[in-house]
């Protein structure tokens, strides 16, 4: 059954990067929903059927981390698994979002092949 | 101005990029990384670095801020026709201008990069955090270092033109 993504960074660019990349990964992705921050990014748990977050950490308004730690306190959306797509990966940030309930995480720049490995034991 | 000729003053520095020496190649690398696999774009270090850029005209600049155990700044600096390359790759659609998504294209470039940096400085033992990135463009601007910083340029070719890549640092 197709799995609806829902994709969260401040840059549209990135955003199309990844929806293309998860086009690109072989794997059985049904809606791609986008939001630019953390709030929009509730907002759209809230009213759509999401089945896996990729979120960015830094962003304005709502940064990844903060936006891990408000989803875990909502209880119709705090067990989405969430991916944290970041350019940082480093042991300290990475580590927080894990115990705020983030599952993985994909380094960018990253590729198709990446996404599938990464995310394919979801599926 | 979109497209046309691009005039880059560059005045060459020396070959003292100090303790940059051991930076450099995986700055080259986390480049090549990013057009490689991001951007789809053949890319090669172009010449040795350098410390001036000098003026720049008819470009963009993405840049980054690096705070905490030593402050600095990552900046990519393209000519327009090569951050409207890079963004028509990135989107799939040709683009007109340096509108908003070449401005949000650059700066996910230095975004990336600046994050790799920032790795490698955190395997070196420092303590860095990034600033959101921000751009800036124009017919003609100049990027002033802070004296305080020792500074690097590694330039790159790509097949639509020469972009540089400049880490000022703490040491």
């Amino acid at each position: 059954m197709a799995k609806n993504v829902l994709l969260v960074d401040d840059s549209s660019t990135m955003r199309k990067i990844v929806t293309r990349s998860l086009r690109q990964a072989g794997l059985d992705f049904g809606e791609i929903y986008e939001a630019g921050d953390g709030i929009e990014a509730l907002e759209v748990l809230e009213k759509e059927s999401i089945d896996i977050v990729l979120s960015d950490i830094n962003m304005p308004n709502m940064n990844g981390i903060e936006f891990l730690r408000e989803k875990s306190a909502r209880d119709g959306i705090k067990d989405i698994p969430v991916f944290m797509i970041s350019t940082e990966t480093g042991d300290d940030i990475i580590g927080e979002a894990k115990s705020l309930g983030a599952v993985g995480a994909l380094k960018k720049p990253f590729t198709p092949d990446k996404v599938s490995e990464v995310l394919g034991p979801l599926m | 101005m979109p497209g046309g000729d691009v005039t880059w003053q560059i005045a060459l520095g020396g070959s003292g990029v100090g303790d940059f020496s051991e930076l450099i190649p995986r700055v080259v690398e986390a480049t090549v990384e990013i057009f490689t696999g991001m951007v789809m774009m053949e890319i090669e270090q172009d010449g040795e670095p350098f410390q001036e850029l000098g003026t720049l005209e008819n470009g963009i600049t993405g840049m980054v801020g690096l705070a905490g155990t030593h402050k600095g700044m990552l900046a990519v600096h393209f000519p327009n026709e090569l951050a409207m390359a890079i963004t028509t790759s990135f989107l799939g659609m040709e683009v007109e201008g340096i509108n908003e998504d070449v401005q949000d294209a650059v700066g996910e470039i230095a975004n990336m990069l600046g994050g790799n940096v920032k790795t490698i400085l955190t395997d070196r033992g420092y303590d860095i955090q990034l600033s959101l990135p921000s751009t800036i463009s124009g017919e003609e601007y100049t990027f002033l270092p802070d004296n305080e910083l020792d500074q690097v340029i590694i330039p790159f070719r790509a097949p639509s033109g020469t972009f540089f890549v400049e880490l000022e640092l703490e040491q």
